[in-house]
């Protein structure tokens, strides 16, 4: 069963919002964006512009028909700059234009006074200064405040994780054109079409049914287009509102890397406490979250990143606190992992920390902490189907852990310059949108009289593979031949009120909706059968690979037969159906409930060889046991686990996101951020944890997209694993990324003084 | 403007464009040849190359008239051969996740197969390193190619 794009992906046939033909009198829209980190704007001079030949027109925060607001959380986001800039890359207004350089060059000679008011770039900063996104939040488990006395070891310290680049290779863009009626279509690059609708319906100030948002597929997300490519999709509406032509947008990849949001750099303060049996008493760990200048989806972030604090362990005394700091820089948004990998990062370095004050190896309080059945997490929900402890057990047993660490000694030992590392890495990631609400989806399925099938969904394909998982589940659920079955663009005509295509959630959710309608369709062709056959009962019909049986034994009804005679009996052969995951809650008040349908797990390990003189590193191989439930369609699956972890590994290590002290991003080029290629590439070896049935998801496979992510945070502990070979008794500083002039730096420098342990 | 005629998959096609326009998004814009994908525009990530007169280049960085008396070779250009084993072999893998990187990713791994048919590890590494995937399928695209490379 192939990945349903392939085939025109490798012939280059496959469309991206950029290769669709255009109509008729295409314009070209470019933004002017704000230079500045934080300002008053005193005024916006058009004049050298407005005459220039092949300007269309000119938009600023005064045209926009309806409320000049994209804020999806929390209302304090502009589309268009008025009075105020609070970020480099802020768009405060739009040329429209015959052609895009004319469009690009017009922009950027719009004259923008700003009067410059004091930058803030840094979390804790902004927190001291009171700048908080929205109140803060707390999760407690036991009472951490009397468990220190109970601990003989207690460490305390700084962590500090740095953003990152989604660097999707298809850049942010949509068109959008004028239909009948006054109302809009937009064609967009975005995992998230209804935001798109419902934030132009704002801004145009139209209903919801004049915009019809149409999504074909994305050439990557990773998050970068939930909520951030809604702002593109917003300017093309309103350029083509306003002209009544045509318009598009696509941004290069210098301005997409300026303007948009990335993945929340954190700083983070931890204590941590544990008995001698290695056992963790206490934690208590406060997060500093740097939004950047908006809220986009930073508090539903901060939540996941309380959520998963405590990663795949069981603490009996937590106190997790998390603020979300306003700072002047793009506003930070969704990425893989939405918050959990900052927040995992930190409990596994306050383990590290713990394991190198009691002189132990970090894995040893990794495995005497795993979380097992029953045992409560810090939001109230228990471990259900827990695969923590043998996701561990088979990943020691199968890559002969003992035998690794041996060889690794040994090379150490012989080695001066060139140091291997090794670090286990045991995942736990919860499934489901933690604003309970949003685990909702639907989906369209039309069966034709020729015997062909159409799905519409609410997912969007970004290469997760979740259109030819919609297929599958169709064509196992009629028992019809895959080729009959087409998956659509994703469109909020045929498709109202969909969440975004995110929390990994998008096959669960859709696919048990696209199985509920199929299954509702297929009733109505057994109970037509039945008809067509003469029979009483429709309970013994089935359908089995294209032909109808009755008591098991085949009948001569073919599927073509069985629709065609079905639709002249006036009979619907199409079928809505709603899916909403049950049995899921949580109370924002307590900050306890079940927020999540169920938790994946799985172990990696992960080894690393350092050149101490250079810096530089190679993992050398990721071997991982996951659980992916039953995985219906394991090549798909095994490539997202891949994928995930080059992503991972990526920001813990070589990805890195810098700004100037005036706020403005130093790394915003392919030349200046790098991100995993072919040789950064280690070999990954994955198993299928076996065995496991996952009553909750669909097809009882398990969510795939995201938790691989956070084995990436085994890799930087691999190498700290390798410098602490190099300089047993320096106290190195937790700071990802670790880049290999990080490494260089705490190799030699003098600034980490040797601790005596 | 200026007239350009270019061979771009074995067929002359004449473009009136400004000196200096990228062949990429003479491809893209002027002939339709949508294939091809813009990246990054500086000649790093790979989702635009091109065969230019058998050897795989950026088209970002390609100024147009520096490409006329070539011969250029698209993604489109090598999907003429249907049965391209490369295309029969990323199908079977399936290699691509989003596959925006892919057509830079085969078209630069044709050039390399048809200068080198038994690459090894290290060149296949050392070519494809050059391309890069956001979607990290590079393991896959280690095993799509050492799968060719055996089968040659």
């Amino acid at each position: 069963m192939k990945n349903y794009d392939i085939e025109r992906h490798v012939r280059g046939e496959s469309q991206f919002v950029d290769d669709i033909s255009y109509p008729k009198g295409l314009l070209y829209a470019a933004v002017c964006y704000s230079d500045q980190a934080h300002g008053e704007i005193i005024n916006i001079d058009i004049s050298d512009v407005e005459q220039v030949k092949g300007i269309k027109l000119i938009l600023t925060a005064k045209d926009i028909p309806g409320e000049n607001q994209i804020g999806g959380i929390v209302p304090d986001e502009e589309l268009l700059a008025e009075y105020k800039v609070e970020f480099i890359g802020q768009p405060i207004a739009i040329v429209v234009a015959d052609d895009q350089l004319t469009a690009k060059k017009a922009a950027r000679k719009i004259k923008v006074d700003i009067k410059d008011l004091p930058i803030i770039t840094d979390a804790r900063k902004a927190y001291e200064a009171g700048k908080l996104i929205v109140p803060p939040r707390t999760f407690n488990l036991g009472n951490v405040d009397d468990c220190w006395k109970k601990c003989d070891y207690i460490i305390q310290g700084t962590v500090e994780s740095g953003g990152q680049e989604h660097l999707y290779l298809e850049t942010q863009g949509a068109f959008a054109y004028p239909v009948e009626g006054r109302g809009i279509k937009i064609i967009s690059s975005t995992q998230a079409p209804t935001a798109v609708q419902r934030v132009t319906a704002r801004i145009l100030n139209l209903a919801m049914h004049k915009i019809e948002v149409d999504v074909p597929r994305i050439g990557g997300g990773f998050g970068g287009k939930e909520d951030q490519a809604t702002a593109w999709a917003v300017i093309c509406a309103l350029a083509a509102y306003k002209t009544k032509y045509p318009v598009k947008l696509i941004l290069s990849r210098q301005e997409d890397m300026r303007a948009t949001g990335k993945r929340h750099p954190y700083t983070s303060d931890f204590k941590i406490g544990l008995n001698k049996k290695k056992k963790i008493i206490g934690y208590e760990v406060t997060f500093y979250q740097n939004a950047g200048a908006a809220a986009d989806l930073s508090p539903a972030i901060l939540e996941r990143t309380l959520f998963h604090c405590t990663n795949s362990y069981y603490i009996p005394n937590v106190k997790a606190t998390a603020y979300s700091c306003k700072t002047n820089l793009p506003p930070n948004t969704a990425f893989r992992g939405f918050g959990g990998p900052q927040g995992m990062f930190v409990i596994e370095s306050a383990m590290y920390k713990a394991a190198e004050k009691m002189g132990i190896d970090t894995s040893e309080i990794q495995n005497a902490n795993l979380i097992k059945e029953n045992d409560e997490f810090p939001y109230g929900q228990k471990a259900e189907n827990c695969n923590a402890l043998i996701t561990w057990k088979r990943a020691e047993a199968k890559y002969s852990i003992k035998k690794t660490k041996d060889d690794i000694k040994k090379f150490n030992d012989k080695n001066d310059m060139y140091k291997k590392g090794i670090a286990f890495i045991p995942i736990c990631f919860g499934i489901s949108f933690t604003n309970t609400s949003m685990n909702q989806a639907s989906a369209l399925v039309h069966v034709y009289t020729d015997g062909s099938v159409s799905v519409s969904t609410a997912a969007v394909e970004m290469g997760q593979g979740v259109n030819e998982k919609i297929r599958q589940i169709a064509t196992e659920t009629l028992s019809i031949n895959i080729d009959r079955i087409k998956t659509e663009t994703t469109n909020t005509t045929r498709i109202a009120n969909t969440s975004p295509t995110a929390a990994s959630s998008a096959a669960d959710l859709n696919g048990k909706a696209t199985e509920q309608a199929c299954n509702n369709i297929l009733e109505r062709l057994k109970k037509s059968a039945a008809e067509i056959l003469n029979l009483k009962a429709v309970k013994n019909i089935e359908i089995k690979n294209e032909i109808v049986y009755h008591n098991g034994k085949r009948t001569k009804l073919s599927w073509n037969e069985l629709v065609k005679q079905t639709n002249l009996k006036r009979v619907n052969l199409s079928s809505h159906s709603f899916y909403a995951t049950p049995n899921i809650y949580f109370d924002r008040e307590k900050e306890k409930g079940n927020p999540f349908a169920y938790h994946v797990y799985g172990t990696a390990i992960i080894e690393v060889t350092v050149d101490c003189l250079r810096g530089i590193y190679k993992f050398d191989s990721v071997k991982v046991v996951h659980d992916f439930g039953k995985s219906f369609n394991p090549i798909i699956d095994r490539g997202q686990a891949e994928g995930a972890i080059v992503q991972g590994l990526g920001w813990m290590t070589i990805e890195e996101v810098m700004h100037d002290e005036n706020a403005r991003l130093l790394t915003d080029s392919l030349s200046t951020y790098k991100v995993p290629d072919m040789h950064f590439t280690p070999e990954i070896e994955i198993e299928f944890l076996k065995n496991v049935e996952n009553p909750m998801g669909i097809f009882k496979s398990k969510a795939i997209g995201e938790p691989p992510f956070m084995y990436g945070i085994g890799g930087y502990f691999a190498i700290m694993n390798a410098l602490k070979a190099f300089r047993p008794n320096a106290d190195f500083k937790i700071s990802s990324p670790i880049t290999p002039e990080k490494v260089l730096l705490n190799l030699h420098s003098k600034i980490d003084e040797p601790v005596t342990a | 403007m200026s007239k350009y005629t270019l061979t771009i998959n074995q067929k002359k096609q004449t473009v009136d464009v400004d000196s200096g326009t990228p062949l990429l998004w003479v491809l893209r814009d002027s002939l339709n040849l949508t294939g091809t994908k813009y990246g990054c525009g500086e000649g790093i990530c790979g989702s635009c190359v091109v065969h230019i007169d058998g050897k795989a280049e950026r088209s970002c960085i390609l100024d147009v008239e520096d490409v006329v008396g070539n011969s250029i070779t698209t993604i489109e250009g090598l999907a003429d051969k249907p049965d391209h084993p490369i295309f029969k072999t990323w199908i079977e893998l399936e290699v691509m996740q989003c596959g925006y990187c892919q057509p830079g990713q085969i078209m630069t791994l044709a050039t390399l197969l048809e200068q080198n048919p038994k690459p090894s590890r290290k060149e296949i590494d050392d070519a494809m390193n050059e391309v890069l995937c956001r979607c990290g399928t590079y393991q896959r695209i280690r095993k799509a190619v050492a799968k060719l490379v055996e089968e040659k």
